[in-house]
């Protein structure tokens, strides 16, 4: 059976850096996670988010850089502001808040990268595929 | 014109091509509608593929390129260079990662087929919505700001201005020279510290190319290397520079007198003033919390008594621009203030004195002409130096407390060659080539010293003072008339606004952080933005100078006028048409990039300082901006892709 997949939005300086990181390493995670780029996760938009439930997509990850580390000083922070109102807004729509996840991998953190790809894999795999009325 | 988009996949070896079908999915993607052609190659990025890229956008006909391969932190750039000398706009290809972000973390061949498809077919989603960009390019900016006129910022501005450089110090003291100029001798030369370094102060001021703001403070900056701007307010001295002979009339009639910072408390100035005899612009300054006037007495004695009509009690602040290619920061370091520690009594007991305010009795400018005095008046027969206070609290090893130290004690020894005179001291730390000798000499000129391992502490004593050392059963008790105490050295008390203002990161202990503390010592980790000597970790004077040179050194090689800067292609920008005047992104712009256009009430991106991050995009309410290779529609039609 095929997987839900789920889309997980990276942050140019450390979060893309962070998955390639896992990938030098070689460390396994599940195939259903797809990432794209963006330069900062303050680019981030919530219709992003609505716009991959859309497209099929059981799950979104938002992964940036540490608080105090965004390239661009502050785009993370912003990130944390726009993502909590868009997990308040997706429950009252009946859609588990769980199934986006914001955090922060640097971009030496193959390792970090890994075990929050594996957690947020298992955590939608809990929840099953997004059923869009 | 329907787009002609060719897909090339990279199988990197055996990298990507054990792990990915690759064939199949180039079978897959061949009808998809504006694909001209797919394709696989053994190893894109070799010389090989490039010339295969080359020829086949050239004789495809491609508008669009997407190539499937490794992350695009390895070969993006290389990639892009040979789209363009193929004729392709650079910002026409598309990149998808299939190495580190598929093939490498997907041991099940077939999935990893299937992740692979799905991100080349966002690629190619994405592919017809890319634009065409223009790299600009500005000249650089040559000039550059030095804050802080100390020995350091002295060095910096004479070796740029010695290559023809504009430069533009900015003081915050109404005079330059730093601490060193308040020394009478330094180590380790014993030489006259306000001879030394007068000429440098001359040459400073007389320069053409420099221009010096005394009395000022850097507001604001904006930019990045090679293209800040900055502006500098310089604030109201209430006197000339133009009209002012610095002949001292209006110092007597001065009804105010206050505590003098610059003689460490030590002597009492007017509310009018200059720092101390010599003090460079030799401008006097009104200490506007101070004086009479601003705080609503009618006093003009002052301006009644200036024969030159200098004095202008209606001066205002001024804020000046300035455009500057890098910024040498040098604002120095200052001692802490021993009243934290209490077992040293200062600032409770008489005749306890920091290192800096025995200077300043020493010094021939100083409160006293030189005259080492105790409070009383009289000389003192026994003095006793306390090293390393506030070591154990701070964390580090000043460096420099040890030798000037010593330095006091043999001046000490020479100007009152009777006094005992004892050095309390933890670990003597005196490491350079000619320090170890002074340290010899005063012993051998009967500074007695006494290892007491930071247990100092200081009590009053029938009108002398107990220095109690060693541990409470064992301890001993010195008595003396006067003590000296040597304080760690810390980062004066406006860096961490200047920090804030450069946003430039402190270390632990609140000096600049430097970029490599072995092969970029003067460098922060912000490119075109330096900090040298002690405000970068406590030095000596040859230090600070030698990480000035150091820093001019790497502007005079860096920065060179004529050259042109790339800027940021991918910036965002406002449409006008759909802005509605909100300014959210006005307050979001970490970089004070967008400001409003009064006219049209709209914002508006200033390209040399926008860096692209995007966040003005996302917020906008109105979808007025766009993020130039990172579109919404762009981003939209990726999500398309890999979503499925
Ligand atoms: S650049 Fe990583 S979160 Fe802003």
């Amino acid at each position: 059976m095929k997987e839900p997949t789920i889309v997980g939005f990276l942050c140019n300086w450390c979060s893309y850096e962070g998955a390639d990181r896992a990938g030098d390493a070689r460390l396994e995670y599940p195939a259903n996670i797809r990432t794209v780029r963006v330069m900062c996760s303050g680019r981030v938009e919530p219709e992003f988010v609505l716009h991959a439930f859309r497209e099929g997509a059981s799950g979104v990850l938002i992964l940036g850089c540490h608080p105090g580390d965004c390239h661009y000083k502050m785009g993370n922070y912003k990130a944390r502001r726009r993502i909590s109102l868009l997990k308040k807004t997706l429950e009252q729509l009946g859609i588990e808040p769980e199934r986006v996840r914001l955090d922060w991998v640097a971009a030496g953190e193959g390792e970090r990268f890994a075990k929050v790809a594996n957690e947020m894999a298992d955590t939608i795999k809990g929840l099953g595929p997004l059923e869009l009325s | 014109m329907a787009e002609r988009i060719g897909v090339y996949v990279c199988k990197c070896g055996p990298n990507i091509g054990d792990k990915v079908d690759v064939d199949a999915i180039v079978d897959d993607v061949k009808g998809i509608e504006g694909v001209a052609t797919a394709k696989s190659h053994n190893l894109l990025c070799s010389a090989d593929g490039l010339e295969f890229l080359k020829s086949e956008i050239e004789g495809e006909k491609l508008t669009r390129v997407v190539v499937a391969a490794c992350t695009p932190k390895m070969y993006e750039q290389k990639l892009m260079r040979a789209c363009e000398e193929a004729g392709l706009n650079p910002f026409l290809m598309q990149m998808t990662n299939i190495r580190e972000q598929c093939a490498w973390v997907t041991p099940d061949k077939a999935l990893a087929t299937r992740k692979a498809r799905s991100l080349v077919m966002a690629a190619i989603n994405r592919a017809p919505l890319l634009e065409p960009i223009e790299r600009k390019e500005i000249e650089v900016q040559a000039d550059v700001l030095v804050v802080g006129g100390g020995v350091a910022g002295l060095e910096a501005c004479l070796s740029l201005a010695q290559k023809g450089r504009k430069v533009y110090l900015v003081e915050k003291s109404p005079c330059i020279g730093g601490l060193a100029a308040r020394f009478e001798e330094v180590y380790p030369t014993m030489e006259c510290a306000p001879c030394m370094i007068a000429p440098e102060l001359q040459e400073v001021l007389q320069k053409e190319n420099i221009e010096v703001f005394t009395h000022s403070e850097v507001e604001e900056t904006l930019g990045s290397f090679g293209n800040f701007s900055v502006k500098i307010r310089r604030k109201a001295r209430y006197v000339s520079e133009e009209a002012c002979i610095g002949c001292g009339a209006c110092f007597e009639p001065c009804p105010v007198e206050v505590s003098n910072e610059y003689d460490e408390g030590l002597s009492k100035r007017k509310a009018i003033y200059v720092p101390f005899a010599g003090a460079l612009p030799n401008v006097p300054v009104i200490d506007k919390d101070n004086c009479k006037r601003f705080k609503g007495e009618e006093c003009r004695a002052c301006e009644q008594a200036c024969p030159f009509g200098a004095i202008s009690f209606d001066d205002k602040d001024e804020v000046i621009e300035r455009k500057v290619g890098a910024i040498i920061l040098a604002t120095g370091a200052t001692l802490l203030d021993p009243k934290a520690l209490p077992q040293y009594g200062y600032g409770k007991l008489d005749n306890v004195v920091t290192a800096l305010q025995l200077e300043r009795l020493n010094a021939s400018n100083g409160p006293t002409g030189g005259k080492v005095l105790l409070k009383n008046g009289k000389e003192p027969k026994s003095i006793a130096f306390v090293f390393c206070v506030g070591r154990k609290e701070k964390e580090y090893c000043s460096g420099i407390c040890c030798m000037y130290s010593i330095k006091l004690a043999h001046i000490m020894r020479e100007k009152l060659p009777d006094a005992k005179l004892y050095c309390f001291y933890s670990d003597i730390c005196v490491p350079k080539k000619e320090h170890q000798q002074w340290y010899d000499r005063v012993v051998d000129q009967g500074v007695e010293f006494i290892r007491s391992n930071g247990t100092v502490a200081v009590t009053a004593d029938k009108g002398k003072l107990a220095v109690k050392h060693g541990t409470d059963s064992s301890g001993k008790t010195v008595s003396v008339d006067m003590v000296v105490l040597a304080p760690a050295v810390e980062p004066s008390s406006d860096i961490e606004k200047l920090a804030g203002i450069l946003d430039t990161s402190r270390d632990d202990h609140g000096f600049f952080c430097e970029e490599h503390a072995l092969m970029k010592p003067f460098a922060t980790a912000l490119e075109g933005v330096f900090a040298v000597g002690s405000c970068q970790g406590p030095k000596d004077i040859g230090d600070a100078v030698a990480q000035a040179g150091a820093a001019a050194g790497r502007v005079l090689s860096r920065l060179v006028p004529g050259e042109k800067l790339a800027l940021e292609p991918m910036v965002a920008v406002v449409d006008e048409d759909l802005c509605s005047g909100c300014k959210t992104c006005i307050l979001l712009c970490p970089y004070s990039a967008i400001t409003r256009d009064k006219e049209k009430g709209t914002s508006v991106v200033d390209e040399a300082l926008c860096r692209g991050c995007g966040t003005c995009v996302a917020a906008c309410p109105s979808g007025a901006i766009t993020a130039k290779q990172f579109t919404r529609e762009q981003i939209l039609a990726e999500i398309k892709g890999v979503a499925k």
